[in-house]
């Protein structure tokens, strides 16, 4: 064997033997690549189906987003006539409100006004009830003067009456005297002079025929309105009551008030009662002085 | 030409050094062991050898 020949032995050795282990080595640690396309069309299958899947529940949640939607939008189109509605109420209320306002500032200003007013009625009515208070003192006062006043009348009338019984009776025997002095005188053919009187009689002034006041008209209390301080008499402007008479209500010997007579009928007469002393009733005595 | 020319003709192949052919007994079995080799792991991860599925 040539020398050759064992040195390409030799190269063909160590080459085969180099070249194998080469080829072993990669082949050894190569990738199954096999695996590899199946795991990855397992996947690309699983992810098909979780592509359909997900286009399917794409397409249902688009068709509940569309229901959705369409329902949405009928409600938001019934909110939104709703708060046109409710703007228009809104805006009602608003004007009612200010026109109660309006209205709130006028009573309060009218109520502001009464209440002055009330206040300046009832000072009135303090300072009217003070000289009420006086006239009647007044009227007491009077009534007791005219009281005693006619006490002295009826003593003098009754004097008056003495001194007319002793008038008639000397006017009685003067003119019995005179009858026999003219049949003591008649034999002698005289007559007797006619009496003069000793002391002349005067004109005496007289007083004015008498006023509506001094009338004396009586009647009865036919009515009472205590609520309304009203009363109704039993006579009217054919007895010749007229407005504005004042009659006096009595029981008895009492002083009960005055009716101040504001509208008068033909047989009656209705007024307003004053100076309430007691209440009265029906059947009291009226009349215009007492 | 004869048959028995032919077997006359025909010598006896002796190995001229031992050593050598060692050397290249120890390659043919390494390239075969490697072709075995190739071949069980085409099987194993392809499932064939010489075809591509």
């Amino acid at each position: 064997m040539s020398r050759l020949t064992q040195i390409l032995i030799i190269l063909v050795v160590v080459s085969s033997l180099f070249l194998c282990g080469i080829v072993v080595t990669y082949v050894a640690n190569a990738d199954n690549y096999k695996q590899k396309y199946d795991d990855l069309r397992s996947d690309k299958d699983s992810m098909s189906r979780k592509v359909r899947n997900l286009t399917e529940q794409v397409n249902q949640e688009i068709e509940q987003k569309k229901q959705l939607e369409d329902r949405l939008s009928a409600e938001i189109a019934s909110l939104t006539s709703q708060v046109d509605k409710l703007q228009n109420d809104l805006k009602n209320a608003e004007r009612e409100k200010s026109a109660l306002l309006q209205r709130v500032n006028s009573w309060a200003s009218i109520v502001e006004d009464f209440s002055k007013t009330n206040d300046e009625q009832g000072q009135l009515l303090k300072n009217t009830l003070d000289e009420l208070k006086k006239v009647q003192a007044e009227q007491i006062k009077s009534r007791k003067e005219l009281n005693e006043t006619t006490t002295v009348l009826v003593e003098k009338m009754a004097i008056i009456e003495t001194l007319d019984a002793e008038t008639k009776r000397l006017l009685e025997e003067k003119t019995e005297l005179q009858n026999r002095f003219d049949e003591l005188l008649r034999p002698l053919g005289k007559a007797a002079a006619p009496a003069v009187p000793v002391t002349p009689t005067r004109e005496v002034a007289r007083p004015a025929r008498p006023g509506v006041r001094d009338i004396e008209l009586r009647g009865l209390v036919t009515a009472v309105d205590l609520k309304n301080s009203m009363a109704g008499i039993s006579i009217g402007s054919a007895d010749g009551v007229k407005e504005g008479m004042r009659f006096h209500v009595t029981r008895g010997d009492d002083f009960l008030c005055d009716i101040l007579i504001i509208d008068v009928d033909a047989e009656e007469a209705v007024g307003v009662l004053e100076l309430v002393q007691q209440q009265p009733k029906v059947g009291d005595n009226v009349s215009t002085n007492l | 030409m004869s048959p028995n020319g032919h077997s006359r003709d025909r010598k006896k192949v002796v190995a001229s050094n031992n050593l050598y052919t060692i050397f290249l007994a120890l390659a043919f079995c390494t390239v075969f062991a490697t072709a075995l080799f190739v071949g069980y792991m085409c099987y194993i991860q392809y499932g064939t050898i010489f075809k591509i599925s």
